[in-house]
């Protein structure tokens, strides 16, 4: 597979009004691999939020890509990343999801790390009869660069990367969106939720900022709501989409360089948020259109690995690919930290209701997401036409909402709930094109160099 | 321990919650539930503890009254849930079935559930096991009813989905 291989599964031609993606971009496993090297494992990936390390030595474990990796707090309270494969033959050194530890003891030989990943004991050492050679060679757990905005942790096992902030660009706005709910910022409801669907990692991403598919993929949850409303039972969670109308309530999105996109909403009924119950307190400290930003619908996506999907509740989403036909689905609660507890129990319920495996609306997400990979088995239809909705409307750089944000997004759209805006895709196919073409021409350039 | 006939009873029931998920017949099940029953599936924190406070942590369900499993039914009796469009086909076994006397004339019933789940539109099947609690109380008519149930879903590695009846 080429660089030009890789562009051409992206029939980008603005000026014809036409986008299309290749179906092969879900199903072939080069590309899958090419994702792996170029993507994720040579560019920033969310691991977590730092409230997941409460106090010194507390860790937990993710991936970046296929590697896993630990993130630890260290003695002098400092947040490191490190590799989750020990130096003497690679087994994984850290076992559990989450816990405190001062050393992460390899079960196999031996070896000691501490919690900044340091070797501190190579069994046996004085007996072992080692070279100098050996002596010389750096037994730490190779370390991983972390990038930290406001406790949303980053990680890039290549150290040539742009800072952070750079990365994120505007999308950080909608993290702060997120984080300014309360003065002390967001924590975690405790009780993480995982998940696997048979398909692409790129669904997810896709069906996270997509307003077209809700109206038809959740008929079952929106005649629930129907009957929640002619009902009026105090005894049933309450939604936002109690007075849902497609017609009636405006719908906006945003792209931004680097594959990050965001989706924003009208809340049809924003007396359900659990922030409306705050909700003057909270414009006092942020501003009143922040605020009012606060009460809309967002669905974030910050490519390649992680959503905060903001409607019912606030859902964080992190998305690990296992293989191109197989993804793995972390979902954490996150709530504003200090809100009451009848906010708290409000959130909790509508998180349940819509976002859990075991909910009204994510198992018909996730089964449309294996209809795809089961339909994309061969070429029998080349490209996909799931992609031009809006074309039409979408604009170049701000519109009036992303000034009332103070952003500047690559475009801007918005329209009616039922305009099902396509064009949010765009960006972050044409990043992910980018960025594997490019990484493979630099690699190929690298060789060339080395003379291989 | 609870008395023979409280065994009997307590079982017959479970046995009888078990058959009529396995055969659809939803509204004979949500009939084995009191108004105000509660049906828990806790989640599982990294610690390797379960989920114990819903009000203040995450469940997989937490539902707390018959009205809101009702809602559960609707949905997949429906066909407009792609994730249970057919139904999944289920076999619950029941066994291991502990009856203890708890306060005022009711039974708590320990017990382990295996489900095997057989999705026909995948063509693919899983087995979710877990370990229930069931507090059970005569109701307004006599009869032995679901005060509330607690199933722990021991492998909560979840593929693609689960609901009430696939667990």
């Amino acid at each position: 597979m080429t660089p030009q291989d890789i562009e051409a599964l992206v029939d980008d031609r603005p000026a014809d009004g036409m986008f299309r993606v290749h179906r092969s971009a879900v199903r072939e496993k080069a590309i899958f691999d090419l994702e792996m090297e170029h993507i994720f494992e040579s560019s920033w990936v969310f691991l977590g939020l730092d409230c997941q390390l409460p106090e010194k030595h507390t860790y937990f474990s993710t991936y970046i890509g296929r590697q896993p990796v630990v993130v630890s707090r260290t003695a002098d309270d400092k947040i490191v990343c490190f590799v989750n494969s020990c130096t003497h033959r690679g087994a994984v050194v850290c076992h559990r999801d989450s816990g405190k530890a001062r050393h992460h003891a390899c079960q196999y030989h031996g070896w000691v790390f501490d919690s900044a990943g340091r070797c501190v004991d190579i069994k046996g050492q004085k007996e072992g009869a080692y070279t100098d050679a050996f002596l010389r060679e750096d037994h730490d757990l190779r370390k991983v660069r972390v990038g930290n905005y406001r406790g949303f942790l980053f990680g890039s096992l290549k150290e040539d990367v742009p800072p952070i902030e750079e990365h994120l660009g505007d999308i950080k706005t909608f993290l702060d969106l997120m984080f300014d709910q309360s003065p002390d910022g967001l924590e975690i409801v405790p009780g993480p939720v995982r998940f696997t669907y048979k398909g692409n990692w790129k669904l997810q991403i896709e069906n996270g900022t997509d307003p077209y598919h809700f109206t038809s993929t959740h008929t079952s949850y929106i005649q629930i709501l129907t009957k929640r409303t002619k009902s009026n039972s105090a005894a049933l969670t309450s939604s936002i989409y109690q007075k849902f109308d497609e017609n009636s309530i405006l719908r906006g999105a945003f792209t931004f360089p680097n594959g990050h996109a965001a989706l924003w909403g009208e809340t049809p009924s924003s007396e359900s948020r659990p922030i409306a119950l705050n909700f003057d307190a909270v414009a006092k400290r942020v501003g009143g259109p922040r605020a009012r930003w606060m009460l809309h619908t967002r669905n974030v996506s910050v490519f390649p690995n992680v959503q905060f999907a903001e409607n019912a509740a606030l859902q964080m989403r992190i998305i690990r690919p296992i293989d191109v036909d197989r993804t793995e689905m972390v979902t954490y609660c996150l709530a504003p930290r200090g809100e009451s507890r009848e906010a708290r129990v409000a959130r909790i319920r509508q998180y349940e209701d819509f976002f859990n495996p075991s909910g009204f609306a994510t198992p018909d997400d996730t089964t449309a997401y294996e209809d795809c990979q089961d339909g994309n088995r061969n070429d029998a239809l080349e490209w996909h036409q799931g992609y031009m909705r809006g074309m039409a409307a979408v604009r170049p750089g701000a519109d009036e909402f992303a000034r009332e944000l103070g952003i500047t997004p690559l475009t801007s759209i918005y329209g009616p709930f039922s305009l099902g805006d396509e064009t949010v895709f765009h960006q972050t196919y044409r990043y992910w094109r980018d960025k594997i073409a490019s990484g493979m021409r630099a690699k190929r350039c690298q060789r060339e160099l080395e003379g291989v | 321990m609870a008395d023979d006939a409280a065994v009997k009873s307590a079982s017959e029931l479970l046995y009888r919650e078990a058959l009529y998920l396995d055969t659809h017949a939803w509204k004979d099940w949500l009939d084995l539930f009191q108004e105000d029953a509660v049906f828990w599936v806790p989640t599982w924190k990294d610690d390797g503890e379960p989920t114990s406070d819903p009000q203040a942590e995450l469940s997989l369900i937490y539902c707390s009254s018959r009205d809101q499993l009702k809602e559960r039914i609707d949905r997949v009796a429906s066909g407009r849930s792609i994730a249970s469009l057919p139904p999944m086909r289920t076999a619950h076994t029941v066994s291991n079935v502990l009856v203890e006397e708890a306060e005022a004339q009711a039974l708590r019933v320990k017990s382990v559930a295996t489900t095997h789940v057989y999705n026909i539109k995948k063509r693919e099947q899983n087995v979710f096991f877990s370990l229930q609690e069931h507090l059970l109380r005569p109701g307004q008519d006599g009869r032995l009813a679901i005060a509330s149930k607690k199933l722990l879903l021991l492998n909560d590695y979840i593929p693609r989905m689960i609901d009430f009846y696939t667990i």
